[in-house]
């Protein structure tokens, strides 16, 4: 039993260790205060919202509800992992090309659980996409465009995979 | 969150180790989908947090001599993903896939959700109408009982302080049994059923009647319950679109219902009927559809 511990993970593609963790410590506190990773966002903070959605071991999870210390080991992808200095996520790129934020406070969340989405079935159905959404509110845009950019982003992910 | 110890445990030993060292006081953490949201909201938190959720014993679907055994550990995720359960178990699929979203799928577990004993869970009128067995590690050992006598009450589980939920097991006889959930909620995404019910049968296609029935209703009384007299009238009845409203009719009188601000208890035994009739006859359709797929 410590009052503190250790966690080390996979951090977008980078290991990194934080080493005075107290125990009650969620997943989105490390992110946003030790590493500084501010796009998973702190919204309803009992797991209804999404807005703290990030993708661990391949899935979507919320990180609110989720101990820093049982993510040790673990491969965890946030909003800050997706994009590169000189190019968007084809997700990214659609939901700004179709206008499918406004306020953007839930946007990350909804870009990762359609990023787990995408990763595991490249052609979903309108359904598909809704169901993989259902996790995440969004109070100022609505979900229709969402769901437009996350088709748009499939067909352009389908056509290449590497983007 | 108020500050406490948080204790991993190896395996289901040292858990049961754990539990007895710490007393009555510690919480088990499994996917943490529950418990996190208690423990942010308590004015008290529990000194020890023990967690579960790396001990391999807990994790995996087999088949065994007994059944097809769950674990404890399994994520309604997993659960869905299965191909076994895919193929043997519709009705767990979909039962399983109406739980939260996705982000609560992939963290939450099978479990997780029956100790809750929330009345109207998922996961429990399924595998009640199943039959399905839990298995209890805990200092006298290990034992089974049925999941149904697992319900003690609204938010109260059989386990005592130092118990831990090992898997659960749906019994031999009963592997690909045709079954059926149905879930009435009033959203599709993340939302509680309003009432929830499940339905099992064989047929003994020689009579063309029913064999075994089994209904399982949840949300509808302070734990999951079977509806056995509506089950008694099925059993070795010729399946008719009659005999399954009427089968309807009497679970209901079976619930014992509340108004919240959900629904009012006269909606909810209106439900039950409904739900009772439906998940009895898409049973039926599966076991047809199983029964056509056999002869050719």
């Amino acid at each position: 039993m410590t009052d503190v511990t250790a966690v080390t993970m996979k951090l977008n593609g980078v290991t990194r260790t934080a080493s005075a963790v107290p125990p009650e410590t969620t997943l989105l506190a490390l992110l946003r205060n030790q590493f500084n990773l501010t796009g998973a966002k702190l919204g309803c903070d009992v797991g209804d919202c999404g807005a703290c959605t990030v993708i661990v071991d391949g899935n979507a999870v919320n990180a609110c509800l989720m101990l820093a210390a049982q993510a040790d080991g673990s491969d965890v992808l946030t909003i800050e992992g997706l994009a590169t200095l000189e190019r968007l996520h084809p997700l990214q790129k659609a939901f700004e090309d179709n206008a499918s934020l406004q306020c953007g406070f839930c946007g990350p969340g909804v870009i990762l659980s359609a990023k787990a989405l995408l990763d595991e079935n490249p052609d979903p159905t309108q359904q598909e996409i809704r169901d993989a959404l259902s996790g995440n509110l969004c109070r100022c845009t609505g979900y229709t465009k969402m769901i437009e950019a996350v088709q748009v982003a499939a067909r352009a992910l389908r056509a290449k995979p590497d983007a | 969150m108020k500050a406490f110890d948080l204790v991993i445990a190896k395996d289901a030993a040292h858990a049961v180790t754990l539990l007895a060292e710490h007393g009555p006081s510690a919480r088990v953490l499994a996917g943490g989908t529950d418990l996190l949201v208690e423990l942010k909201s308590a004015s008290r938190v529990p000194r020890v947090v023990l967690d579960i959720s790396r001990a391999a014993e807990l994790k995996g679907i087999e088949l065994t001599d007994q059944g097809l055994r769950i674990g404890a550990l399994v994520t309604h995720t997993e659960l869905m993903r299965f191909p076994l359960i895919r193929d043997l178990f519709p009705a767990l699929v979909d039962a399983a896939h109406s739980i939260g979203a996705v982000q609560t799928r992939n963290l939450g577990t099978l479990g997780g959700n029956l100790v809750t004993c929330v009345p109207s869970m998922d996961s429990g009128p399924t595998l009640v109408a199943l039959d399905a067995l839990v298995t209890i590690t805990g200092p006298g050992g290990r034992r089974q009982l049925p999941l149904s006598d697992f319900f003690a009450g609204p938010r109260k589980s059989m386990l005592e302080p130092e118990d831990l939920l090992l898997d659960i097991v749906i019994p031999k006889e009963n592997l690909g049994k045709p079954a059926d959930f149905q879930k009435f909620g009033l959203r599709k995404g993340q939302a509680l059923a309003l009432v929830n019910a499940a339905a099992s049968l064989w047929v003994d296609w020689e009579r063309d009647v029913c064999v075994a029935p089994r209904i399982a209703l949840g949300a509808v009384a302070p734990t999951v319950i079977r509806a056995r007299a509506a089950e008694a009238y099925l059993e070795g009845r010729a399946i008719t679109p009659e005999a399954l409203a009427e089968a309807g009719r009497i679970a209901v009188a079976e619930a014992r219902p509340i108004s919240d601000f959900r629904a009012s208890a006269d909606y909810r035994r209106d439900l039950i009927a409904v739900l009772t009739r439906r998940a009895l006859a898409n049973a039926y359709a599966r076991a047809t559809a199983k029964r056509d797929g056999e002869k050719q």
